[in-house]
């Protein structure tokens, strides 16, 4: 009986850490991923230095700066998403949408929001490229026939969105001058 | 042309050498698969004038294509192959090997020399016309006269430049329409200009002169598609073509108008008008054709339901009534089910 509790257990938990991640709603009932990050030793301009940096040197390909103040940046960028068929794939469409970051000393935050989903499709070259240029909102319920679809588009999305949140924690959190002006380690053989 | 291929193949090797490296991408693997059924209203196959959906009363094959495509640092390519009728006999009027042996849709390798400029050499979908072999591709399941009457495939080298989002340009060489290998030599010259005026409007202007069906000739295609609303969407083409030797038949115009209104989010009905023409040779007379197809695209998932239905005229009477009489009218209904993943 003890034993069959214990699998029992582990199969709930199982289960519970296969749950799948889902997006917020902000106060107008869009989707929003947000973060707010306690960064004690970085003060409000090195933040936002970074974050500029982020926007227009790391990701210049896939994001366009809109707006900057002393305080915050806005912009608008696309992620694309993939349809995996065990270790390969293809892309299955992109996700567009506005990026806010605000700053404050020792601590920021940052949200990505109007995220909406354009499909690709493949082209005469074998290439996947976007079939439209109109979006379909992620919030959008859809109907039962593309239900399914819709739910992998829905995780695929969520998955690369925090994805690009841990880079961009992750490249805030760096300092780049230093790390470029740092020599790379060499390991020597002749002393051991 | 010996000292344009070589004048393009030095200017590759040297940006190539100029070139960096950047990411891979995973090995990407997609295709599709087809089948369908077909009714011809007065119970002839041979009613049936453009490629593909030839058979009448049978549930029938389509084909299975299977594409893929790796991209190392600034190389890429991409291999597509398929089998069955629509891939290999369907798809090339001389096919060798009993019509069965052609089945490469793409082939070719790639490079990025910039973000703005890249070169592309091998075998490819062809860049003139609206419609492709591919049921994926197309909205509607049977096929346009200015489909079935204008290149497939052509293997050559391109180059395109991309001078922004909204304009670009390709020119290249090539051999002769739907050849592995030129049985003329490198002997066509080819470009396009895409154009995106406004969101959502994306024109190709084409050209394609030198070897081809019938002999020299040149071919002028418009392609061009505009999503104006979230749920309509209007694609056209139009296209000239015309063989050097004015007695040998084959040259064409025409146009077709394709209107597509997204009924429901699974649902988008759509309708292809055509307008075709074969321009007189010689002692044969012009004759042209008019067509319409009502089709429906019903998705669910990966698999689209392509039911449809389409009325075909000419008045020289090209077409059979059920007894086999001459008749200037055909008509067909089919269902075709296509799977992409």
């Amino acid at each position: 009986m003890k034993y069959l509790f214990l699998i029992l257990l582990a199969f709930f938990s199982i289960g519970l850490s296969a749950q799948q991640k889902q997006f917020s709603k902000d106060d107008n009932g869009k989707f929003i991923y947000y973060k707010v990050v306690d960064s004690q030793s970085l003060n409000k301009d090195t933040l936002l230095q970074r974050a500029k940096a982020f926007v227009n040197i790391a990701y210049k390909k896939s994001m366009v700066q809109e707006s900057i103040t002393d305080s915050s940046v806005m912009a608008k960028g696309t992620m694309v998403i993939d349809k995996t068929i065990l270790v390969a794939g293809h892309p299955s469409g992109e996700v567009s949408y506005n990026f806010v970051f605000e700053a404050r000393n020792g601590k920021y935050r940052f949200w990505l929001t109007d995220l909406l989903f354009i499909p690709y499709q493949r082209d005469r070259y074998g290439n996947f490229v976007a079939t439209t240029k109109i979006g379909v909102p992620l919030e959008k319920t859809p109907g039962k026939l593309g239900a399914g679809t819709w739910k992998d588009i829905l995780n695929s999305a969520y998955n690369k969105i925090e994805k690009f949140g841990d880079e961009f924690k992750k490249y805030l959190a760096t300092n780049r001058l230093e790390k470029a002006n740092k020599k790379a380690e060499t390991i020597s053989t002749k002393k051991w | 042309m010996k000292k344009l291929l070589t004048a393009i193949f030095a200017m590759a090797s040297t940006t190539c050498a100029l070139a960096q490296e950047t990411t891979t991408s995973p090995l990407e693997i997609s295709g599709s698969v087809d089948t369908y059924f077909k009714y011809d209203f007065a119970k002839n196959p041979l009613n049936g004038k453009t490629s593909f959906v030839t058979d009448h009363n049978s549930v029938s094959l389509g084909m299975i294509d299977i594409a893929l495509k790796k991209k190392t640092g600034k190389a890429s390519f991409v291999g597509e192959l398929s089998f069955g009728p629509r891939g290999q006999s369907q798809s090339i009027p001389d096919a060798a090997a009993g019509g069965s042996s052609f089945n490469i849709q793409n082939l070719y390798v790639n490079y990025d020399f910039t973000d703005e400029f890249s070169m592309t050499a091998g075998y490819m979908g062809t860049f003139i016309g609206y419609e492709v072999i591919s049921p994926v591709g197309n909205f509607n399941y049977s096929t346009s006269y200015l489909f079935t009457n204008g290149p497939f495939q052509n293997a050559g080298i391109k180059a395109t430049y991309k001078f922004s989002d909204k304009v670009s340009l390709m020119a290249g060489l090539f051999n002769d329409w739907n050849v592995y290998s030129a049985s003329r030599g490198v002997s066509a010259v080819g470009g396009q200009l895409m154009v995106a005026p406004v969101e959502g409007w994306t024109a190709y202007i084409n050209a394609l002169s030198g070897a081809g069906f019938g002999g020299y000739g040149t071919i002028i295609d418009l392609t061009t598609s505009y999503q104006i609303t979230e749920k309509f969407k209007l694609g056209l083409n139009a296209a000239n073509y015309d063989i050097k030797d004015s007695a040998v038949p084959g040259s064409y115009a025409g146009a077709a108008l394709y209107p597509q209104y997204a009924v429901l989010d699974a649902v988008t009905l759509g309708l292809r008008g055509e307008y075709f023409k074969y321009k007189a040779a010689g002692a044969v007379p012009a004759t042209a054709f008019t067509a319409v197809t009502l089709t429906a695209n019903i998705k669910a998932g990966g698999l689209t339901f392509i039911p449809e239905v389409r009325l075909d005229h000419n008045s020289d009477k090209p077409f059979f009534k059920e007894g086999g009489a001459a008749a200037p009218n055909g008509g067909q209904f089919s269902l075709a089910a296509v799977y992409a993943f």
